[in-house]
């Protein structure tokens, strides 16, 4: 048994030694930090005198004097909180002063957080070779979340290549991310049609296809109506309640035949969506289909169809107030509870 | 000397040593496997961005949270508390006291501090707890609700909470806790990134103790003075955040700390919520939620991340130390009979054989048996029964692999967190890794064993946690 007491003899002095190690390197960086804040400082500094002055010698001067990492992280950091003509301006300096180079080379071998950040900075940049570097890590990069800010960077500067592609590029795994809802809310209207195809795409994933709909309803208008009319039958639950509901926020005509037949759906997402939708829209000749829905076994249904109904005004309040007032049931006791949702007087 | 006690007696001491031996060696081999996984998840993991860069990636895409914050004699720090949760860095949450049946003024103090009226608000009885006696909300923040139900305990508080509550996801955290402005965002991140597959995600505990504590903030980060809670940032480092990190890399999690976890508000309320009456009610929820997504097949993940971190007070007298150790004894194992079934079962693969394995060794068997080593062991040697062979590895195992392991976590966290502010920091929490294995871990195994009697006994009191508040912590 002499080699479990040497063995941990040997293991806790090599902790110790690695540990007194990490205290002098940590020596060191407490050094380097306070020489990179002092330089950080410089650069702040110098941007907002070139606010004032424009002098871009001035800044390009500064920029050039401090490490690039430095200059890159306070200068986007800068950047970030101006707009227009002013912003330009700096961004002209920046990309004089070489900066996207040194960007592209973090997009290349930074961390991944180095890269992600890489990604949103020369989305910010705009410099000449920007697309190039950025499609090149949606296709090459292995992480995925390195190449869905690769997509959105690119979707920035409007150089996303065909969305079923950049999809391709970003992996099955990567389409699981709700970052894709912020990729297609930045997709240009022109290429609306891509995300529809995509919506309608069978064999790609619910969630993605919800996430497509969402974001063609709430930038793509009545235009797509039609279209959201079409997915409300779709196999994929998800994907219908998201048809459901995008259909309340722009209507249609054929929309109180479409939400009562939803809400006798055996998913109790597709009905709350149809609920929700009637209320959205205004439809009190749905009322007696939604006052069938507050008895659903399913609160959230009960809840979404309750406050549909109490959204039609004052027709609606009278239903809600005589199911309130029948016999206990599972409908009046929501009927109560909405009716009683607010301050208590 | 042997050869003077019968050979009866020798081989049964013999074997006693054995099975002690043996059960410190598992336990020191899960500790050094662990910090294996650990380095390995740590050098895996996508290193940190800053905060402002992290709302600007997540902030329209961030689910709604639901913060449940069950207080119980809470009135020293709860108003202080509630105002730095309303201030966290997040685009769409709510903030839902659960006070639970006070004694002292913690109602009248929030109703007081944020003008609470009394409001009606329809929620689904979904999981049962003690009756709401008034729910109130807040005119100066739509953020704020406040449950004041009748007493039932953490468990039911947070129960009602999750009832009352309408996001998707909750957060549960204690209510004498400081989380980081943008610990929500951080903690929400798995949720954005594999909203479908993420049930619960746990983070990072840290003691508080002597840090600068301004409005509800963590202005400075320093040591804690004294030695008890000093151990405790050791003890921290090695069995939570490095345990954690090592389980939630191959999806074994088996505990999202109760101080500060996410959970997916339909799981949870599929499996009952948080079971009442619990000791462990943080272990029992999580190993539910493994039973119930192992039953129905279903792909999941409940994941541990080091950055977003929780402030929380760490005893400073032995006496609540000693309750505090007694009491999560207790819950480990409750949790471990109550899912027994579970232990090497392949239908759990391996949270059966993994999870609950390492539950057996380290929580049911260690302290027992490093406290029958304690006794046996020297006096079997001062007998002249063993050899001094066994001695020293029973030394090594529970003093210089203490040392090793101890030290060997603070390395990690160095080399990949850097979470202490200064060197100083780490030359003092060195030393600390040293010596909290000659004499403090001595004594938590000891409220151990006293938890594995009371365990026993049936005693289920939690016991009184006094606190001095954060916001008074001294320097």
């Amino acid at each position: 048994m002499w080699y479990i007491w040497d063995l941990s003899i040997l293991l806790s002095a090599l902790s110790l030694v690695i540990m007194l190690f990490l205290i002098a390197r940590r020596l060191l960086q407490e050094r380097q930090a306070r020489a990179a804040a002092d330089q950080r400082r410089q650069v702040l500094t110098a941007l907002i005198a070139f606010t004032e002055s424009r002098d871009r010698e001035a800044l390009k001067a500064t920029m050039l004097d401090v490490p690039p990492g430095v200059a890159i992280e306070a200068g986007f950091e800068f950047i970030s909180l101006l707009r227009g003509e002013e912003r330009d301006d700096v961004l002209v300096a920046f990309n004089e002063c070489g900066l996207p180079a040194r960007v592209n080379r973090q997009l290349r071998k930074g961390n991944v957080a180095d890269r992600i950040h890489a990604a949103e900075m020369l989305a910010a940049l705009g410099s000449d070779d920007a697309t190039e570097n950025l499609l090149s890590a949606l296709t090459q990069d292995r992480s995925r979340e390195v190449r869905i800010a690769a997509a959105i960077a690119l979707c920035d500067l409007g150089s996303l290549p065909l969305l079923a592609t950049a999809l391709d590029f970003i992996g099955v795994a990567g389409q699981r991310s709700r970052r894709l809802v912020e990729l297609f809310r930045r997709f240009p209207r022109s290429r609306f049609n891509e995300l529809a195809v995509h919506a309608s795409r069978a064999d790609a994933s619910p969630f993605i296809r919800a996430a497509a709909i969402d974001a063609l309803a709430h930038a793509g208008g009545f235009g797509f109506a039609d279209f959201f009319a079409g997915l409300t039958g779709d196999a994929a639950p998800e994907v219908a309640a998201a048809a459901l509901r995008a259909l309340g926020l722009t209507g249609h005509a054929e929309a109180p035949a479409i939400l009562k037949h939803a809400m006798a759906n055996d998913d109790w997402e597709v009905r709350a969506a149809a609920a929700e939708s009637a209320g959205r829209l205004g439809l009190p000749g749905l009322a007696a289909p939604l006052s069938r829905l507050m008895d659903d076994e399913v609160w959230t249904v009960r809840y979404a169809a309750a406050n549909a109904l109490r959204s039609f005004g004052q027709p609606g309040e009278r239903l809600l107030r005589e199911i309130a007032s029948a016999e206990v049931s599972r409908s009046q006791r929501t009927a109560s509870l909405i009716l009683a949702e607010g301050p208590v007087l | 000397m042997i050869a003077d006690w019968s050979h009866e007696v020798v081989l049964a001491a013999t074997i006693l040593s054995w099975f002690i031996i043996a059960a410190g060696l598992a336990q020191t081999t899960i500790y050094l496997l662990q910090l294996v996984f650990a380095g390995y998840a740590l050098s895996k993991r996508p290193p940190v961005a800053r905060s402002a860069l992290l709302w600007q990636r997540y902030g329209d895409v961030a689910p709604p949270i639901a913060l449940l914050v069950p207080a119980y004699n809470e009135a020293l720090n709860v108003v202080e508390s509630v105002h730095s949760m309303l201030a966290l860095e997040y685009p769409n949450f709510e903030v839902v006291v659960i006070n639970d049946g006070s004694k002292d003024d913690t109602l009248q103090r929030l109703i007081e501090a944020f003008k609470l009226v009394k409001f009606q608000r329809p929620y689904e009885e979904a999981l049962a707890h003690q009756p709401i006696r008034g729910l109130y909300s807040s005119p100066m923040t739509e953020r704020l609700f406040v449950v004041d139900k009748e007493n039932g305990g953490k468990a039911d508080a947070q129960n009602a909470g999750i009832n009352v509550c309408r996001a998707p996801l909750f957060c549960v955290i204690d209510g004498d806790s400081i989380l980081e402005p943008d610990a929500l965002m951080r903690a929400a991140q798995p949720f954005i990134d594999d909203p479908e597959r993420t049930i619960a995600v746990g983070g990072t505990i840290r003691i508080a103790n002597g840090s600068r504590i301004e409005a509800g903030r963590v202005r400075e980060i320093h040591l804690p003075r004294r030695l008890l809670p000093l151990f405790q940032v050791v003890e921290y480092l090695r069995a939570f955040l490095m345990a954690r990190l090592a389980w939630s890399s191959i999806n074994t999690l088996m505990l999202v700390s109760g101080a500060f976890g996410m959970f997916r508000r339909a799981e949870a309320v599929a499996v009952g919520g948080f079971t009442k009456g619990s000791m462990g009610e943080d272990l029992d929820i999580v190993i539910k939620l493994h039973r119930h997504m192992r039953d129905k097949k279903r792909k999941y993940r409940i994941q541990f991340i080091p950055e977003p971190v929780c402030w929380t007070e760490a005893p400073e007298t032995l006496s609540v130390l000693a309750r505090q150790r007694s009491r999560w004894q207790r819950g480990a194992l409750e949790c471990f009979f109550r899912y027994r079934s579970m232990l090497f079962n392949p239908r759990y693969g391996r949270v059966g054989f993994l999870g609950f394995g390492h539950i057996l060794v380290v929580d049911v068997l260690g302290p027992v048996a490093e406290v029958l080593g304690y006794i046996l062991i020297p006096a079997f040697w001062l007998l002249g029964i063993l050899s001094a062979e066994y001695l020293l590895a029973f030394t090594a195992l529970i003093f210089t692999y203490g040392v090793c392991v101890s030290v060997c976590s603070l390395i990690l966290e160095e080399a990949e967190l850097q979470r202490f502010p200064r060197a100083r920091d780490l030359a003092v929490l060195t030393v600390a890794a040293v010596i909290e294995n000659f004499g403090y871990r001595q004594l938590n195994n000891f409220w151990r064993v006293k938890g594995w009697w009371q365990y026993l006994r049936g005693n289920q009191g939690w016991g009184e946690m006094t606190r001095t508040g954060l916001g008074a912590a001294k320097k």
